[in-house]
């Protein structure tokens, strides 16, 4: 697995961003010959969320919809528990698993333990590929404004479960993430601060904004999570078959 | 940092939220706390829900089993520091159950309690 140290740069143009510092003339040299960005590099984990408007409020034909699927679909009746994936930009927020970003000049690579997922972003002035397929996850394309990570989302593939945050293939996703430090009983903690704007005019009346904060973990590690392994059980008993227990074989 | 599950289910709370999290309990009756003491039967150490049956002895010495078909994703309970060697096939426990409203013999697992005291309990 790639794991990009951050330079000592890196480093310290993510502290100088996080105190507020003023460069001094020496280091903005540096600075202009090799621009350096935060590094959001490391393992972090969901520490909040917050939304505009609380409730959106829905075109006429989502709010039929809505109604339709409300009379139809229990809470129960979960993709989540399907294993199908939350997606853009319900990932943001994400459920209460670690996540691990690896960033590169020309990329962030994301990866969420919950459910498996993965996300790319392609930086724009490193010739990012062109979309392929609609995906859960969509196609994200970022660039630098400052210290903040300015990353916009599209392609995304419908996702119509209403009560869950619903988006259509018109979904358009723009992300500003910045790196912060706060103060967290007495230690200095990076978080990292990410306000989204969803636009989908064929659902919501209004953009909708989310803000969502991860806080860095170092202390934790990935664990792998098969989300399928209940169904594949299910299965088996509705099956009636029983796998031989590996465990249990005898030893040559 | 213990991350509990009623974390998650306070997060449930939250209109949007479920898109990641996943279903509703209210197939269980969450008020009850029952409580059971036995062996381990099963153990499937998984995601998104941890699941294990007890075997029980009855009062009268037959022995029952209680079924937890979901409970705490094992990712969360290990990361709250239990060690899945503690709640192997063969080792005596404690556990708090809810019982699912249509299945008196199908339990939420709310808490697991080791025989040295220990206490991991996913929703209070």
């Amino acid at each position: 697995m790639l794991k990009s140290a951050p330079t000592t740069a890196a480093v310290a143009a993510a502290l100088i961003a996080l105190c507020g510092c003023e460069r001094t003339e020496p280091e903005a040299a540096t600075v202009a010959a090799a621009p350096q960005h935060p590094d959001f590099s490391g393992i972090y984990f969901p520490a909040g969320r917050q939304q505009d408007p609380q409730r959106p409020v829905y075109t006429p034909p989502a709010a039929a919809a809505l109604a339709e699927y409300e009379k139809a679909f229990l809470l129960d009746d979960d993709p989540g528990r399907y294993c199908q994936w939350p997606g853009m930009p319900r990932a943001i927020w994400g459920a209460p698993f670690a996540v691990e970003i690896q960033q590169r000049p020309q990329d962030l690579s994301i990866y969420w333990e919950g459910y498996g997922m993965y996300r790319k972003i392609y930086m724009a002035d490193h010739n990012p590929p062109e979309p392929v397929l609609p995906s859960a996850m969509g196609h994200s394309v970022g660039h630098w404004e400052g210290d903040t990570l300015v990353v916009e989302t599209t392609n995304l593939k419908p996702y119509p479960y209403m009560t869950r945050q619903a988006t259509s293939s018109d979904a358009h996703v723009v992300e500003r993430i910045r790196l912060e430090e706060r103060d967290v009983e007495g230690q200095k903690v990076k978080f990292i601060v990410n306000e989204v704007v969803l636009t989908d005019p064929k659902i919501y009346t209004t953009p909708i904004k989310i803000t969502g904060t991860l806080r860095h973990r170092p202390d934790l590690q990935l664990l792998e999570y098969t989300c399928t392994d209940a169904l594949w059980d299910e299965y088996l008993t509705k099956r009636g078959l029983t796998l031989p227990d590996m465990d249990a074989l005898a030893a040559p | 940092m213990k991350i509990r599950l009623t974390a998650l289910l306070t997060a449930l709370a939250v209109v949007a939220l479920p898109a990641a999290a996943h279903h509703s309990f209210a197939i269980y009756d969450m008020t009850q706390n029952i409580e059971f003491e036995g062996v381990v039967e099963t153990l499937k150490m998984r995601n998104p829900h941890m699941a294990l049956t007890l075997t029980v002895t009855k009062p009268d010495g037959t022995t029952q089993t209680v079924n937890f078909v979901e409970g705490a994703p094992a990712n969360m309970i290990v990361r709250m520091g239990l060690n899945p060697a503690d709640i192997a096939v063969g080792k005596p426990i404690k556990t708090i159950g809810a019982p699912r409203r249509d299945d008196a013999n199908a339990y939420f697992l709310k808490a697991i309690i080791l025989a040295d005291g220990r206490r991991f309990s996913v929703i209070n």
